[in-house]
């Protein structure tokens, strides 16, 4: 069953002097299997967005539904929570064990698995996130590398076979190489596990390439909600928001600002390349 | 100004050197950008810079004092500063103006001095009117631009980004970059931007490739990023435009050009649209 969040406003100190609206009305339905993005400028409001989605945060008003579970009561939270995993920004700096595996292993563990049960888990999560146990499971966590690191953290949450990965910032601080290969492994698990995946990214060149379907937030509120063409055909409007367009796309838009016609769906280079293609051939 | 002269070091009980045979100048005035994979050495290469680390091998020259002389290293450090990834970590009062009054401060400059500095160092960075905010409300952006004004405060001649992009959202980004271009362009300050964003270091004078503790590569952006295939192989990748660019060179569609961001590639694109 979808994630179902309607109406949601949070409001931070709610009425105090202080009172901040961090995310007001905000309606929107993520599907089984979909890869959902979320954009939006520090302060947008997304993190307090996802921190509803598994019960970290409560709404001032609105409602979440997680597979069915309301969020908002607090045995059926319990039952919503343990679907979806969570991995932070930056989450490198939370391993802390002395294997790699017994750090993927903590999640499973702390959900009361028996330990062989765990540990199974773990060697399949770490397998699937590309960390191969025979090499990398007896080794110290401070010995891998920044994109082996945000592997493991990843393994440490898909040992919980969540049904839905929210993941906040995943590549952050990685090379370009690590990136790549991150988002690659992302949209593998989500194949995989069938799983949901939610991400929030800064990268607009990544979620243009992964999401299927993207949510832009402004100011606490939800700008739009569509695929990659209706998000980034509003190239114009992302750049009045201080939001970052893929470069293909601001390329076109300066374009079309000096006269010429390019279709609004062009926000890749291949497509940019097809399209001028066309166009030099057939004038 | 700065030379650098084959140095190595590891750090305690690493099995691999993190920087293996490194020598590099840098000019005054220059606009350095220094790339390279996660573990490339980048950032121990910038600790190098004002001695908060020390060679193992070879040695470091600043303005001519080798940064191994320990009565050297505040006169180092008040020529060459370091901006940092996290701004959290460089924030230590609860008054903006104090949090860049800080350096200065700690080095005995003259109280109206340090006012005069803390003015024109946060009005460098398009923070004035947050002198009497409080640090932990602002943005990671905002917070940063403090960050380098606390440096500039000091009034070094060299500013070290050592990845002080890297947790900033893109608006953020853009701001540093540009305050490090102007700082560089207006008064003249040398800057070494270490990164890992492609996009960053267009506009540097010079880029250095590290990769696994060695300078794997060196150039302007252009010659730098016409070798795309040898960048992706040190697990880099060239700007978004450079790659266009290719494919379009690729395609037939466009000659070989310089063209490295989107205003460049606009400019090249306009006269074929206009011919067709």
């Amino acid at each position: 069953m979808p994630i179902i969040v309607e109406k949601l406003t949070h409001k931070y100190m709610p009425n105090t002097d202080n009172e901040f609206v961090a995310v007001q009305d905000i309606s929107l339905t993520i599907d089984d299997g979909e890869f959902f993005g979320i954009i939006g400028h520090t302060g947008s409001g997304k993190s307090t967005f996802i921190q509803h989605l598994n019960g970290l945060m409560q709404p001032t008003s609105g409602s979440v539904t997680v597979d069915g579970f309301d969020m908002s009561d607090k045995k059926q939270r319990v039952r919503g929570r343990a679907l979806v995993g969570m991995v932070f920004q930056y989450p490198d700096y939370q391993l802390f064990d002395s294997t790699v595996l017994d750090d993927v292993s903590f999640g499973p563990k702390n959900m009361g698995l028996d330990a062989e049960e765990a540990r199974q888990r773990s060697l399949e999560a770490m397998r699937m996130v590309g960390l191969e146990p025979e090499h990398f499971a007896e080794k110290s966590p401070f010995e891998l590398s920044g994109g082996e690191k945000r592997r493991a953290a990843l393994a440490g949450i898909i040992a919980m076979r969540p049904k839905y990965l929210v993941l906040d910032e995943p590549m952050a601080g990685l090379d370009p190489s690590g990136r790549r290969e991150i988002l690659a492994t992302i949209d593998s698990l989500r194949e995989e596990l069938k799983c949901t995946v939610i991400m929030v990214s800064h990268s607009m060149e990544d979620v243009a390439r992964a999401a299927g379907r993207i949510a832009v937030m402004n100011d606490g509120r939800l700008y739009a909600v569509g695929t990659p063409d209706e998000i980034f055909s509003k190239t114009k409007e992302l750049i009045s928001m201080g939001l970052d367009a893929p470069q293909t796309a601001r390329l076109a838009q300066e374009l079309r600002e000096r006269g010429f016609d390019v279709p609004q769906d062009i926000y890749t280079n291949e497509r940019f390349v097809k399209w001028l293609r066309g166009r030099v051939k057939h004038a | 100004m700065i030379s650098i002269s084959n140095i190595e070091y590891s750090y305690d009980g690493a099995l691999k050197k993190a920087l293996d045979g490194v020598s590099l100048e840098i000019g005054e005035g220059e606009f350095v950008a220094i790339v390279g994979h996660n573990g490339s050495g980048k950032s121990t290469l910038a600790k190098m810079l004002n001695a908060l680390l020390l060679p193992d091998k070879g040695s470091v020259s600043v303005f001519g004092m080798d940064t191994s002389d320990e009565e050297k290293t505040l006169d180092i450090r008040k020529k060459v500063g370091i901006v940092f990834q996290n701004p959290d970590n460089q924030i230590v009062t609860t008054v903006v103006e104090e949090d860049v009054g800080f350096g200065p401060e700690n080095l005995g400059v003259p109280t109206e001095q340090i006012i005069e500095r803390v003015h024109s160092a946060l009005e460098a960075v398009g923070m004035l009117e947050y002198a009497k905010h409080a640090p932990h409300m602002l943005s990671g952006g905002q917070k940063q631009r403090i960050a380098i004004a606390g440096v500039l405060a000091i009034d070094p001649d060299v500013l070290v980004f050592d990845e002080a992009t890297a947790m900033l959202d893109p608006l953020g980004r853009k701001a540093v970059i540009e305050i490090a271009s102007r700082l560089n362009r207006e008064k003249g300050k040398t800057v070494v931007m270490i990164t890992q964003y492609m996009e960053e270091v267009t506009a540097a004078d010079r880029v250095i490739v590290m990769s696994g503790g060695k300078i794997a590569m060196e150039g302007t952006p252009e010659q730098i990023f016409r070798k795309g295939d040898e960048l992706r192989a040190l697990r880099l990748d060239v700007p978004v435009m450079v790659e266009l660019r290719d494919m379009l060179v690729r395609e037939g569609l466009m000659k070989e050009s310089n063209v490295l961001d989107v205003s460049q590639m606009a400019e090249v694109i306009c006269p074929l649209l206009l011919k067709n």
